[in-house]
């Protein structure tokens, strides 16, 4: 039998006529839908998510965009969906909130007696969620661990540390093989979380690891790989007991989902609102909307060994030549922070008072001609393909430079690839993308892996000058002149000119409006301890 | 019967070791996952260093090649870079959500399959019928990430009766079920309506009429038994493409199956986890393979594999 073909084409009709009435009616009452689904949250009832602010005010529900962080012991982990989580389970000797400053942890003080023996106090009374005793065997027995583990991330981090000595229950030393300014910043995350030694050795590592125990304010309940973690209150933390009872934390990698969840009135707090959807948030009535500076940044680097871009008037030029204002206006849409150097404003190290290159075209064209660049020069800029935010930079870029006479030619790369192989062996075109997240928040380490000649990341540049700061931040315990050491580099790499630093993004997060005592961590770090209802 | 399955399993390994040498070859060419690893740390030269030779990967290809599948023919694919627990622990525990993800999709698809199919068939160039392919070329049209999301909207923010997103018992396996069922639907009812109507004019059913039966008698024991012969092959056929669907809509319904593993571990380049899922994967494609074709014989006794005589 043959088809007739007029049927197939009313057929379609129909389809296609279905298919654009859905989606006009899609977008247009999703556009405005933030307060009606605000009021109808509350009043539904219907599933026991949607009433819960007015009925439970134990539950804390949040959708965690970095996903599962897979493991939760601190040694075997290196992402930042571990420390958002785990920061409220564990606990190291120091503590560093959402305000950034360090303070004192389950150690109470601690004082360097020569720049490489670093002497810890520890807090008395402290228990672990199953009441294993907080002492110094503890500590001792996380570092031991850490430092003979050669399959474990963290290790590098924590290198400088020679051995833990044990004094007595309460007082530990720290033996250090080089002076290391960053350890105590250190110690606040990862590796350097208190882990219980009776509870490890009795029920081993893999178990540890998906059951964990520390010290923190929250206690592991259940955990669901890919699917959830379920937190309650430790009513003996040695900081009090915190107020909200229940944790549920969600892990919901999709932001579509994540933002159907807040629409649908079934969480209280979501990461990483993407830009695009930052209004769903302002129109709801229940929630507010958080921006907060990541310490994400982004820029472009020049190889300084390839031609025209040997000389610093070109990289000067390129730095005047690109916009960055209107590239974090358009393309971030305003959730972002322009950047002097490769760092963003909470590192320490950063120089407020240097500003970054004006936007100035026709100084770039001068800077250009006195260089001798002709007119119409083509250069490359290589960049992660996978990353789209930045291909829409790359566009405005090669637009831009279009203006002062350059043609950019852009070269899209498999992420791997880019990273692991072009970058490392300077293959990477004339310039390349590159982002940063220090979690240490300390510049040192930026500036030892892309200032530093033959690092990973750096096959080529090198300046003595920038070596001999280097030398000086690292070789000294005093914040101080490390300090003055770091603003000097600023100064002198902003001349040198060997990247435009682009922007530091911000990650948006939606607080349901009766949430009391949040503040939203800048490192993603949540802290839940202080949080409560308000009704 | 049993020479053939002997001869199939036989072809499984082979199918197996090639894939294996494809996932392990194409997964090396990304590089060196270290980088990756330690992005959120302090990774020095030295340190990059230190932790491709504790992962083994600084050893010739062929060796670590020799490594990976010794493991595997004792089940065994290492442990992850991510969490250090063995991989095949991490597949098991994924499974029954994709395997409920599955199935359930299987059961939307079939349920919504023959009724619109048989009655497309039945009623012939009418409007009913109309529907019917109607219905099937949207099912196929569909994007399911789009068809999901589409059903969040609906059913979780606008009408407040599922869950968005999850995994809390029964009622958050509706919604992803019906995204992969009815995209599933949409190719087995046009097949269900095909078949159906072949076999509607051959003449057994001809003389079934004839014999007084009542129509819908024929339908259902005659007409069907036969429609589902094709219909069987069709789901296993399409069982990779249900596969490859599960993947992504287990990104989209946050659902903690197999998909999700897979994706988070190309992403973090978990080389041990992203063999694993695939070999395993692909074993389970096999295998279902060799179940549609035994079923084929079972459903159909003129069916003989093999070649017995």
């Amino acid at each position: 039998m043959r088809k007739k073909p007029w049927f197939t084409m009313l057929a379609l009709t129909t389809t296609a006529t279905f298919l654009l009435a859905g989606c006009g009616s899609t977008t247009t009452t999703s556009g405005n839908s933030g307060n009606s689904t605000g009021s109808n949250s509350t009043g539904a009832g219907s599933s026991s998510a949607t009433s819960k602010p007015a009925v439970n005010n134990n539950t804390l529900v949040i959708a965690d965009g970095l996903g599962d962080p897979q493991s939760f012991d601190p040694i075997s982990t290196f992402t930042i969906a571990w420390g958002e989580i785990a920061n409220n389970i564990f606990d190291g000797l120091v503590y560093r909130g959402p305000d950034l400053k360090i303070q004192p942890g389950l150690a109470t003080s601690w004082k360097y007696t020569d720049p490489k023996t670093l002497e810890f106090t520890l807090r008395q009374g402290v228990k672990f969620q199953d009441g294993e005793p907080f002492n110094a065997q503890a500590v001792k027995y996380t570092f031991d661990r850490l430092l003979a583990d050669q399959k474990s991330p963290q290790l590098s981090n924590y290198t400088s540390i020679q051995s833990v000595q044990v004094v007595d229950s309460t007082h530990v030393i720290f033996h250090l093989k080089s002076v290391d300014p960053v350890l105590i910043t250190k110690l606040a995350g990862y590796g350097g979380m208190i882990v219980p030694p009776q509870y490890i050795q009795k029920h081993g590592e893999t178990y540890f690891a998906t059951h964990p125990i520390g010290t923190g304010a929250y206690q592991v309940v259940s955990y669901k790989p890919g699917s959830s973690v379920t937190l309650k209150a430790n009513p003996s933390y040695w900081r009090g007991a915190p107020k909200i009872q229940n944790v549920d934390i969600k892990f919901v990698p999709d932001a579509n989902t994540r933002m159907s969840m807040m629409q649908a009135g079934s969480v209280d707090i979501v990461e990483a609102v993407p830009p695009a959807q930052a209004s769903l948030v302002k129109n709801d009535a229940n929630f507010n909307l958080d921006a907060v500076g990541s310490p994400t940044v982004s820029e472009i680097r020049f190889d300084v060994t390839k031609k025209y871009l040997n000389n610093q008037d070109v990289r000067q030029a390129l730095n005047y030549a690109i916009d960055k204002n209107a590239i974090i206006q358009k393309i971030l849409n305003g959730y972002g922070k322009p950047i002097s150097t490769f760092q963003g404003a909470q590192s320490f190290g950063n120089d407020p008072s240097l500003q970054p290159y004006p936007y100035d075209p026709q100084k770039a064209q001068q800077l250009l001609q006195k260089a001798g660049v002709p007119k119409g020069t083509t250069l490359t800029l290589d960049y992660d393909g996978s990353d789209s935010t930045f291909a829409e930079v790359a566009q405005a870029v090669q637009e831009e430079l279009q203006q002062v006479g350059i043609n950019l030619k852009l070269q899209p790369e498999d992420t791997n690839t880019f990273y692991n192989q072009l970058i490392p062996q300077g293959k990477a075109g004339d310039m390349h993308e590159f982002g940063w997240g220090g979690w240490t928040l300390d510049f040192d380490n930026t500036a030892e892996l892309l200032y530093s000649k033959g690092q990973f990341w750096n096959p080529d540049f090198s300046n003595p000058q920038i070596t001999a700061l280097l030398n000086q931040e690292r070789s000294t315990n005093d914040q101080n002149v490390r300090q003055q050491a770091f603003f000097k580099m600023d100064k002198l790499l902003q001349q040198l000119a060997i990247e435009v630093p682009l922007y530091q993004q911000e990650t948006i997060w939606a607080v349901r409006n009766n949430i009391q005592g949040w503040t939203t961590p800048p490192d993603e770090r949540m802290d839940l301890w202080d949080v409560s209802f308000s009704n | 019967m049993a020479r053939y399955i002997i001869l199939r399993l036989f072809h499984t390994v082979i199918v197996l070791v090639g894939i294996s040498l494809i996932v392990f070859i194409t997964v090396r060419l990304t590089g060196n996952p270290v980088a990756a690893m330690l992005h959120s740390g302090t990774p020095s030269k030295q340190a990059i260093a230190q932790l491709t030779a504790a992962l083994g990967l600084n050893k010739p290809l062929l060796v670590q090649y020799y490594i990976f599948l010794k493991g595997a023919v004792m089940l065994n694919f290492g442990t992850s870079y991510a969490t250090g627990q063995p991989v095949m622990q991490m597949i098991m525990s994924r499974m029954g959500a994709t395997a409920e993800l599955a199935v359930g999709g299987i059961i939307v698809g079939l349920v919504l399959a023959f009724p619109v199919g048989i009655a497309s068939a039945l009623w012939r160039g009418t409007f009913i019928d109309l529907f019917g392919r109607s219905f099937a070329l949207l099912g196929i049209s569909f994007p399911n990430y789009w068809l999901g999301t589409m059903l969040i909207l609906i059913f979780s923010v606008w009408l407040h009766v599922l869950p968005v997103a999850g995994n809390s018992g029964f009622i958050s396996l509706i919604l992803p079920s019906v995204t992969l069922g009815l995209i599933l639907a949409g190719i087995l009812a046009r097949l269900v309506r095909s078949s159906m109507l072949d076999v509607l004019q051959a003449q057994y059913l001809t003389t079934a009429h004839a014999k007084g039966l009542r129509w819908w008698r024929v339908t259902m024991f005659h007409a069907l038994r036969n429609a589902l012969l094709p219909t069987i092959t069709m789901v296993g056929l399409q069982f990779g493409g249900l596969l490859g669907g599960i993947v992504i809509l287990e990104q989209v319904f946050a659902w903690p199956g197999v998909g999700q593993l897979v994706i988070q571990a190309i992403n973090q380049r978990d080389y041990p986890v992203v063999q694993g899922v695939v070999l395993f994967l692909a074993f389970l494609m096999v295998m279902v393979n060799l179940l549609t074709d035994l079923s084929y014989a079972f459903v159909d006794p003129r069916v003989r594999l093999g070649g017995d005589r």
